[in-house]
């Protein structure tokens, strides 16, 4: 596996910090529908999800996963959402680079970028354990988990996976992919 | 620093050393995390919110303002845990709403909780400059410098990310782009807009690693600091004010 | 003669891309010359000097060949946006940055600094100034200085005039020949008629990145002056050539070539109807004046089929008048108009200083600002409903930056989306596209994706998708900006045939030359309030 270069950490930290921007919007988005149900709240979740598996689509890197989502978080942090974002962005950022890494880094396919979801919304079921926020009725447990399960698999396998295609599309990915030993083949 | 980061008077914490204050202030709020021990948290809570509005060098009304989001969820989490959560004292019950003891305690503590983490998440934010922060983290800690540097580099670009919403948002109204309801339109407003702002952020990003890079920036190589970030006797203080914090909670939720 | 950079045999592939660049270029620089290449855009030019320094393979992996290469032993690289060359917020911290990268000791730090802003000539208060708050032309002299720090025997300089106004870049220049005197200095440029009198020696590259000249500038610019038209470089006196020659192109007429090659070659074409501007301070020219549609082709038919909308308003008033204008950014008020008017068919162009309120006018114009105060369009306040905004119809903004506005994969969508209606068939759709990419001298290509064509034919693709939408006011924000000479031309011309056709053009632009030839009335901005309004005669 090749070695990072300075342009892939810096891509990487840019996903993750512009993820963190438009997590930003959501948020203000839906600060208003929070209060009312868990329920609704929890069909948006996904996009927190979405930062590691987005960036490892786009870049196919071993670690990016794990960086972007940490980056993500450190601007939510510095934004003002609370400190114990880090942790959350650590925790579901290692969780999708695992999954990952369990397919050898050589899947890029929605049902791989789904699991990858699913696996942060575990790590983040485990905190919220940790935290207080799964005190919950055992009925109401099973939605809002449920919930955000589907969620997260959604928006990091299905949306994640074809607005990475969009980006390829536009030929933008072609700079910050490794570059296969065909193309120094066709130089001679 | 961000406008409203900057503070109305210097205070000691804004001296202490940014790397050390993170990891004590850290240490704190991980201590909270795994508590469910509601005078442990209240009297945290107490401590950091008073050294917010004491200590920190910022008029009471604009942490009056900064400490609303922070009070909102308090509001909403211990309301759903109140009303939703586990529990066998039950004290009043209709339909799937079902409050009891076990479930006031609850949304209490998360609620008192989320408070004090919030108050200590202002006492950095708002006494730490970020640029002296990964300055200190790479002194005192040795943080790789490819994440320091790339991390600030990247938060610079933040202001023209934001602009550039803005601009598409301009142009796919010029264009009467109208969405669809519901998830499929949170999907089509989620691609209209990332296509092209990763688009422009990715080039951006390459164009600023290709220009560090020339300016002779080595990941994994020895530098020297323009700002230095020393340790002094105010780290000790801080450092003593948290333990005895810490002991303070630790010795009242006994009692 | 020692060489200061050389390569032998460079050959070069993009991944993705079909072509192979350079195909074996050779090249060497001595020691203290100051070199100049030009060329197309897409000859590699960048390419070539992020070769030579080091930059790729070090920093960027691209697949290339040599057979030998030597790089500079010290280096320093100058690139063409001032806003991604720094990565720190601060003027000190970003020269700091060089310093510690080169592991210079704390203390030698700041006189160093102080002496890199002299060479430039910025002042050293400048050293705490938070780098946003510089002007674009000082920024790219702070890059200057921040490449002096790393002590460069050879200086890289990637267009640094690039996206800069002519004040901007008038102070690189200067401080470029100031400062590297006595340096070897490799440049790329496209503007060069502030440069070309220090230059030693100019080298030309083809769109392959193949050497088709190198030599002292005058020699090669007498051989070759064909190239430099061709390849739209803003030699000196391009302009001049412009106007004098009777090369204007009509916008429609052959189509486009497949790719994105070169243009076919205009000579043996009918001269244009539309004679140089003479810029005087008469009256306007009495409205609906508008030269004839030319060469037969006539653009007549806009893209929906409609006929062209009169000249002027049903009842002779001017398309467009503003009465106590005020347009909002936030809760502040930055711009006041207190009486204004445009005809239709005119071509305003709006200039100004840089926070003048330029952008705020066309922002304001299509209602994605509040405004107060009166705005008549055709004959209809606006807004319509008091407090609700929207586009007023008819009205279509083209952002500086054309990939903001686009949002299909595929030049057949990207206009079918502001063309389809629910009374036109699929092929009728599909013609009304093919011959807006025609007009338009864009690849005869529906299925390419917008972001694959260059810069120049995104911003002709952005202007495509405001025709389309039936816009009878085009409102266009800095146009011509940082192109190149063929399609600052190609542009401004479709404007001219658009205006030709009846459509109202309104520009913010800081090129003077272009306001000159082009437009038939200019607004000058100040510090948000329109300070006069000048007539441009055309004869």
């Amino acid at each position: 596996m090749k070695q990072w270069k300075f342009t892939d950490v810096l891509v990487t930290i840019m996903v993750g910090i512009v993820f963190g921007v438009i997590m930003k919007f959501w948020d203000d988005f839906y600060t208003f529908i929070k209060p009312i149900l868990p329920t609704l709240r929890q069909l948006f979740y996904g996009m927190w999800f979405m930062v590691g598996p987005f960036a490892f689509l786009l870049m196919r890197k071993p670690g990016t996963a794990l960086l972007a989502s940490v980056a993500g978080a450190g601007l939510s942090a510095f934004i003002g959402h609370g400190v114990q974002v880090l942790v959350y962005g650590f925790v579901q950022g290692l969780a999708a680079e695992l999954l990952f890494a369990a397919f050898r880094y050589k899947r890029h396919n929605i049902l791989v970028a789904g699991l990858a979801g699913v696996m942060s919304c575990l790590g983040s079921f485990l905190l919220d354990l940790y935290y207080g926020y799964a005190d919950l009725e055992a009925w109401a447990l099973a939605v809002k988990y449920g919930l955000r399960t589907i969620s997260a698999f959604v928006f990091t396998g299905v949306f994640a996976y074809y607005i990475v295609k969009a980006l390829e599309a536009t030929k933008v990915t072609s700079l910050i992919r490794p570059v296969s030993p065909e193309e120094y083949e066709k130089l001679d | 620093m961000p406008e409203w980061l900057t503070p109305q008077k210097n205070t000691w914490l804004h001296r202490a050393n940014p790397a050390l204050k993170a990891a004590l202030l850290f240490a704190v709020m991980a201590a909270l995390f795994v508590t469910r021990n509601l005078v442990f948290i209240s009297v945290l809570l107490c401590v950091y919110g008073g050294l917010l509005f004491l200590s920190s060098g910022h008029s009471w009304r604009k942490l009056l303002l900064l400490s609303l989001p922070f009070v909102f969820a308090f509001l909403s989490s211990s309301l759903t845990l109140a009303l939703f959560g586990r529990g066998e004292h039950v004290l009043w019950q209709w339909g799937i709403v079902k409050i009891s003891e076990e479930s006031i305690r609850s949304g209490l503590a998360i609620g008192t909780k989320s408070l004090a983490i919030g108050m200590i998440s202002l006492v950095f934010l708002l006494t730490t400059d970020p640029v002296l922060l990964f300055y200190a983290l790479m002194q005192q800690f040795r943080f790789p410098a490819k994440y320091a540097y790339g991390f600030l580099a990247a938060v610079r670009l933040v202001p023209v990310v934001i602009e550039e919403w803005q601009t598409r948002t301009h142009a796919l109204k010029v264009r009467s782009i109208a969405f669809s309801k519901g998830v499929k339109g949170a999907y089509e407003r989620l691609k209209l807009y990332s296509v092209p702002l990763f688009a422009q952020s990715i080039r951006r990003a390459q164009r600023m690693a290709v220009a560090m890079e020339a300016k002779q920036f080595r990941m994994d190589q020895p530098r020297t600091y323009y700002h230095e970030t020393p340790c002094s006797g105010i780290d000790a203080g801080f450092a003593a004010f948290v333990l005895g914090s810490l002991l303070v909670a630790l010795a009242s939720s006994y009692g | 003669m020692t060489v200061a950079v050389g390569v032998e045999q460079l050959r070069l592939k993009f991944p993705g891309e079909p072509d192979i660049l350079f195909q074996g270029l050779t090249l060497q620089i001595p020691k203290g010359q100051k070199a100049l290449i030009v060329g197309p855009s897409g000859s590699g030019k960048s390419t070539l000097l992020q070769v030579l320094s080091g930059l790729i393979p070090q920093a960027v992996e691209v697949p290339l060949k040599y057979g030998r290469i030597q790089r500079p032993a010290s280096w320093g690289f100058v690139f063409q946006d001032p806003d991604t060359q720094f990565c720190m917020s601060r003027v000190d911290e970003e020269l700091a940055f060089v310093l510690e990268n080169r592991q210079v000791p704390r203390r030698d730090m700041e006189p160093r600094m102080r002496e890199a802003l002299a060479l430039v000539g910025l002042s050293p208060d400048l050293l705490n100034a938070p780098i946003r708050t510089l002007s674009q032309g000082m920024k790219q002299r702070l890059a200057l200085a921040s490449v002096l720090l790393l002590e460069p025997e050879t200086v890289f300089l990637d267009e640094p005039s690039a996206l800069l106004d002519p004040e901007g870049t008038e102070q690189i220049w200067t401080s470029v020949k100031q400062a590297l005197k006595d340096r070897t200095v490799i440049l790329v440029e496209h503007k060069i008629d502030a440069i070309v009198d220090w230059i030693d020696r100019i080298i030309m590259l083809d769109e392959q990145g193949r050497l088709v000249a190198d030599g002292e500038p005058d020699a090669v610019f007498r051989q070759h002056k064909a190239s430099f038209e061709r390849y739209g470089i803003w030699y000196p006196g391009v302009w001049d050539d412009y106007a004098a020659s009777a090369r204007r192109r009509p916008v429609s007429g052959s189509p486009g070539p497949s790719r994105n090659g070169p243009e076919p070659s205009r000579a043996g074409r009918k001269p244009s109807v539309l004679p140089p501007a003479f810029l005087t301070h008469s009256p306007q020219a009495a409205p609906g004046r508008a030269p004839d549609s030319r060469d037969g082709t006539s653009l007549g038919e806009t893209a929906a089929g409609a006929a062209p909308p009169s000249r002027t308003g049903p009842d002779g008033r001017p398309l467009l008048e503003l009465e106590q204008f005020e347009a909002f950014r936030g809760n502040a008020c930055k711009l006041r108009i207190d009486r204004a008017a445009v005809a239709e068919g005119a071509w305003v162009a709006v200039t100004g200083e840089n926070g003048a309120g330029k952008s705020t006018l066309l922002l304001a114009l299509a209602q994605l600002v509040p405004t107060a105060g009166t705005y008549v369009l055709r004959g209809r306040t606006i807004p319509e409903i008091p407090n609700k905004r929207r586009v007023p119809e008819g009205i279509a903004l083209v952002f500086q930056n054309p990939e903001m506005q686009f949002v299909a994969d595929s030049l057949f969508d990207e206009l079918a989306v502001s063309l389809a209606s629910p009374d036109k068939s699929r092929e009728e759709l599909a013609d009304d596209v093919r011959r807006l990419l025609g007009m338009f001298h864009l690849p005869d290509d529906p299925g390419r994706h917008p972001y694959h064509l260059s810069w120049g034919q995104k911003r002709r693709l952005s202007v495509a998708t405001a025709l389309a939408s039936r816009a009878s006011v085009l409102l266009l924000d800095e146009p011509t900006f940082g192109q190149d000479a063929r399609n600052t031309f190609a542009i401004l011309e479709c404007l001219e045939a658009l205006r030709a056709d009846g459509k109202t053009v309104i520009m913010v632009t800081h090129d003077r030359r272009a306001v000159d030839h082009f437009a038939t009335e200019e607004w000058v901005l100040q510090q948000g309030r329109l300070k006069e309004v000048r007539q441009i005669r055309r004869t």
